[in-house]
């Protein structure tokens, strides 16, 4: 038996992040996180347009986009699943895509004047909640 | 059938002595919903008048659905929905007697969608139009321009002056409703940048009767860019270098929204004497608010401040 997964996911508007890449994050988050769990159905391009109030093309783009990157599967007239997780990625763009998540962190947070630890044990903390639930 | 729900070319039209629409070419693909954005007089009024065969252009050629607008015929009426921000309807009618009228005279008229839309609002069928709020006026108008089930609907600021409830209602039907109609365009025009990004497929950019700009959302807000500069004494005159939309001076930082521009905007920052420069995105509401800044009308003194 499939579970239809409850997204929970907040979208922002006026947030610099276009609804799309919110909808990406959070799922990818939720996915990391142990919270939907591979094989669980996604809400459908409707279900989900109206949960959130926004325009279904933008959900049907950001599953798109989830679908080409490998973390969901699309089944033929059953609708969308969440796929087995393995790397997607070549290790050059795991590189680059760090680099430039580093990169963006760091010129966010450099302002803020913490100590150089507090920054890394709370990036750490974060972290770790992960590493739990998926091992849970 | 030509790929195009609205295709001007050239249009010029004067309205009370002003230009209203200035050689405005614009070209909408069918399809999605195309949120129409612009300051007050951009032109977005005159536009529909002239799309919907009210008035003639001064010069140039407007076509819709494909037609031209100077010859638009009954059953091509039929495909085209119209709300204008007043939700002018009939004051002496009953709503039952409207509603009767508009499903005859639309025969893809879709009862289901009518009631979504208006079983969020108290409206009687026994009522008169002139007894409505006008919170409950526009419902009903929304609702009968959903259940109309139009090939191109256009929509002139439709949630001014309703409550979040009504609003959302409407939005959820308009949005659901893409689904079902699929190839249907809707022209979305507000103010309200919060619901253009939930609904928007397309952005359009209207400023004195031009286009200026026109791409999805997401592609517009990427790029533009806040630069955020500081210079250790006089602020240089940065407004002169290339992409530049707004600058403001906010306590000894100089803020500087820029259009299409690299990390060499950053460079030349520096190349005038800031001592540290940071990028940052914007969201679509800033974005759209630098755009349409750059050629707002301004009071002499911000301009002599400037």
């Amino acid at each position: 038996m499939t579970r239809r997964a409850l997204l929970m996911l907040q979208i922002v508007t006026g947030d610099p992040r276009p609804i799309t890449r919110q909808i990406t994050d959070g799922i990818k988050r939720q996915i990391a996180g142990g919270d939907l769990l591979p094989g669980d159905a996604l809400p459908s391009v409707r279900g989900l347009a109206q949960q959130l109030s926004i325009n279904p093309n933008t959900v049907a783009k950001a599953y798109a986009e989830l679908t080409a990157e490998g973390w969901l599967l699309s089944r033929t007239g059953l609708g969308l699943f969440v796929a087995e997780q393995r790397q997607r990625l070549s290790d050059e763009e795991r590189e680059r895509r760090l680099a430039e998540a580093v990169d963006r962190f760091v010129s966010d947070v450099i302002g803020l004047d913490y100590p150089q630890q507090t920054i890394l044990d709370r990036v750490a903390a974060d972290l770790s909640n992960y590493e739990t639930k998926k091992t849970a | 059938m030509s790929d195009y729900a609205i295709d001007t070319e050239d249009l010029c039209l004067v309205y009370k002595r002003k230009p209203a629409l200035d050689h405005l070419t614009l070209r909408l693909p069918r399809g999605g919903i195309h949120a129409f954005v612009g300051a007050n007089g951009a032109g977005k009024s005159s536009l529909f008048r002239v799309l919907l065969g009210f008035e003639p252009a001064a010069s140039g050629s407007a076509r819709i659905l494909g037609h031209d607008c100077r010859r638009l015929t009954p059953a091509l009426r039929e495909r085209i929905g119209f709300v204008n921000e007043e939700h002018t309807l009939p004051a002496w009618m009953r709503v039952r007697d409207l509603t009767d009228m508009q499903r005859r005279q639309y025969p893809r008229w879709n009862d289901a969608r009518y009631d979504d839309v208006l079983g969020h609002f108290n409206v009687e069928p026994g009522q008169r139009i002139g007894e409505l709020s006008r919170g409950e006026r526009a419902g009903l108008n929304l609702a009968m321009a959903l259940a109309q089930g139009p090939e191109l609907l256009i929509l002139d600021e439709p949630t001014l002056g309703l409550d979040v409830v009504a609003k959302r209602a409407f939005l959820d039907a308009m949005l659901q409703g893409t689904l079902d109609d699929a190839g249907a365009t809707v022209v979305y025009c507000s103010h309200q940048m919060d619901e253009i990004e939930r609904v928007a497929d397309n952005l359009v950019i209207l400023e004195r009767g031009r286009m200026r700009y026109m791409s999805g959302p997401d592609d517009f807000c990427e790029r533009i860019r806040l630069w955020v500069a500081a210079f250790p004494a006089m602020v240089p005159e940065v407004r002169q270098l290339p992409g530049v939309l707004q600058v403001q001076v906010i306590d000894d930082l100089t803020h500087i929204v820029v259009f299409d521009q690299d990390d060499s905007f950053g460079a030349r920052l520096k190349l005038l004497g800031a001592h540290s420069v940071q990028a940052m995105p914007l969201g679509l509401d800033r974005a759209v608010n630098a755009f349409l800044a750059h050629g707002h009308a301004r009071p002499v003194a911000n301009l002599l401040a400037a």
